[in-house]
């Protein structure tokens, strides 16, 4: 068991969150079972009062996940030093067999976390609880989750021994080590890069249209015909369409360029052909370029999952009003983060001293 | 409208001193009248107006209000009948200040400002423009013929200036409820006279009024168009004065 501060707080982040998870987590099971808006009863209100205070508590908690994921790799990253072999965090997620499951968990429920907090932000918005049952089926969906990804932490932090000797991130990453990471790290670059510029453009062009659509656009061109319930149809059907589009491919370019950072990119940082470590771009050596990466890249993955989520619910009563404005508001940050993304990219790949043939 | 189904409102449920302030209450308050609650002390009468104006929820039943200009988002909304019981914190307080105006026994103003700050304070929160609210407040103290005490500050006031303050501060934010609460315990005769004379005006903008009081000068009043009496928590009699 390792003592060390960062690890510490994440320990008690994940008592925290699984706690108030499962706390959470049995409200929404009454809720899911007993919710009667219709109902004036002493039960029903209770369950009214009380889910304003749970999902309140519960988006500090899950903010507190979100933030716990850049502490983790921080954490995995600074101790690499008390381990032999390890040269940065990829060393120091491989010195038990519950690192990289941790890592790959704690990556799942940041995106699930996120849009939780999304959905939840868009009930609160609405005065009749528009989403509540939707919402406590994701928490409860998300609470065993949350509760594993502990246990994993638990597991990993108590097998953590100064004296292990672990692999370093250039056997780990390297493209014939057989495993998953090498088959990423070895992907041809040039495929890569033309799908990672391909799901970024397709990404920014529907999420262009997706934010600019109602202001300039459809609604426009359709507001003086909106009382003609066909041309209604159509117009919400091609917002929707587009919205839909545009979260998919947020999901998809999200997925690409993390392959893509295997595959390609850190190269460039690294102006190395042969070191595909995601985890050195962390490191000061590199200005911590890593964390600006990885902050844009879930940030907008997050952002456009979020949006495609509260599409179908976009018509719904007294959300008709507040969704369409906060998925506008989710396409910009997604855009902007996307954005940032692509442009450290294409600048390190323009101004690297590497050049790849 | 306001319509109250099934109101209860306990303290301390599930414990040995449990105490039931209003007990399975239903009631319609009809709009643009004045009813009156009509009751001894401890009766629910103050229990029944805070639920009625946001200011708590009951421990069950539900309470709409129908044909209310209610808050912004529901006006927008177009939506008629809002169910108060129900909403969160954030969508009480818009509907409590742009519905409700609440004239308080104690009259609860704010002592070390002035009459006038006193009466624009609840229009702080609704984000309109201080000019134009301050404009209202100076309209409103001059119909109440108070003008001249804009500048005091309020512990230098009499007890029927006081109420005047109190009755313009409900005002400000052009609410269509106004609760008043035994609103005439700390006056003369005269003065409480006096109140019933506005609240006859108040009416006549098509305001509706509430008044809870056991005071025979209320509740015997010939502008009262409704009179409801309770007992224990229940309504005993509910009745029209005209």
């Amino acid at each position: 068991m390792i003592l060390q501060p960062a690890a510490l707080a994440l320990l008690l982040i994940a008592l925290l969150v699984s706690g108030m998870g499962i706390y959470a987590g049995y409200y929404g099971m009454r809720i899911l079972g007993r919710w009667d808006p219709a109902s004036g009863s002493e039960g029903q209100l209770e369950l009214e009062r009380r889910t304003y205070l749970v999902s309140t508590i519960i988006s500090y908690v899950l903010s507190f996940e979100l933030m716990s994921l850049f502490l983790f790799i921080y954490t995995a990253d600074d101790i690499h030093l008390l381990f032999t072999g390890a040269m940065c965090a990829a060393g120091t997620l491989a010195v038990n067999s519950f690192g990289y499951p941790t890592l790959l968990l704690k990556i799942v429920n940041f995106l699930l976390a996120g849009v939780w907090l999304i959905v939840n932000h868009a009930d609160n918005r609405g005065y009749d609880y528009p989403l509540i049952k939707v919402k406590y089926e994701l928490l409860n969906m998300l609470v065993p989750l949350l509760v594993l990804e502990s246990c994993l932490l638990f597991a990993y932090f108590a097998g953590v021994k100064p004296d292990i000797i672990t692999s370093c991130c250039g056997s780990l990453f390297s493209q014939g080590s057989g495993s998953l990471s090498g088959d990423l790290a070895a992907l041809p670059h040039r495929p890569m890069q033309i799908a990672f510029f391909s799901g970024m453009a397709v990404t920014g062009i529907s999420g262009l249209f997706f934010y600019l659509g109602p202001i300039t656009g459809i609604s426009a061109l359709t507001t003086p015909f909106l009382v003609r319930k066909p041309q209604k149809l159509i117009s919400n059907l091609l917002k929707g369409r587009v919205g839909y589009l545009f979260s998919a491919a947020s999901a998809v370019t999200f997925l690409i360029a993390v392959a893509s950072i295997l595959s390609f990119i850190c190269l460039y940082f690294y102006e190395l052909p042969s070191h595909h470590c995601p985890f050195c771009l962390l490191q000061k050596e590199y200005g911590f370029i890593g964390y600006v990466l990885y902050a844009t890249l879930f940030g907008g993955a997050v952002a456009g999952i979020g949006t495609g989520v509260l599409m179908p619910f976009r018509m719904v009563g007294s959300l008709a009003r507040i969704i369409p404005d906060i998925q506008r508001r989710l396409a910009l940050v997604t855009l902007v983060c996307y954005l940032s993304f692509t442009l450290i990219v294409v600048w390190e790949m323009i101004f690297s001293a590497l050049t790849l043939g | 409208m306001i319509e109250l189904s099934g109101i209860t409102k306990s303290f301390n449920g599930g414990k040995p001193n449990q105490f039931t302030a209003v007990d399975n209450v239903t009631l319609t308050v009809s709009p643009q009248q004045i009813t009156a609650f009509k009751g001894p002390s401890g009766s629910g009468k103050t229990s029944l107006l805070t639920m009625i104006g946001c200011m708590a929820r009951p421990t069950s039943g539900r309470i709409f209000l129908r044909g209310v200009a209610a808050a912004v988002p529901f006006q927008q909304e177009g939506v008629d009948a809002v169910e108060i019981t129900s909403l969160p914190e954030r969508f009480l307080n818009e509907i409590r200040r742009s519905t409700f105006g609440f004239i308080f026994q104690q009259f609860n103003l704010v002592k070390g400002i002035t009459v006038l700050e006193n009466v624009m304070l609840p229009a702080y929160p609704t984000g309109e423009g201080r000019a134009l609210f301050r404009a209202r407040a100076e309209s409103l103290l001059e119909q109440f013929g108070i003008a001249r005490l804009a500048g005091q500050r309020v512990e230098l006031l009499s007890g029927g200036e006081l109420q005047r303050v109190a009755i313009t501060r409900a005002l400000i934010n052009n609410p269509s409820i106004i609760i008043a609460d035994e609103p005439t315990a700390h006056l003369d005769s005269k003065l409480s006279r006096d109140f019933m004379e506005i609240v006859g005006r108040l009416k006549g903008e098509g305001k509706s009024v509430l008044i809870a009081s056991h005071d025979p000068i209320v509740f015997d009043s010939p502008l009262i168009d409704t009179l409801v009496e309770m007992r224990d928590g229940t309504v005993t009699d509910s009745r029209s004065c005209r």
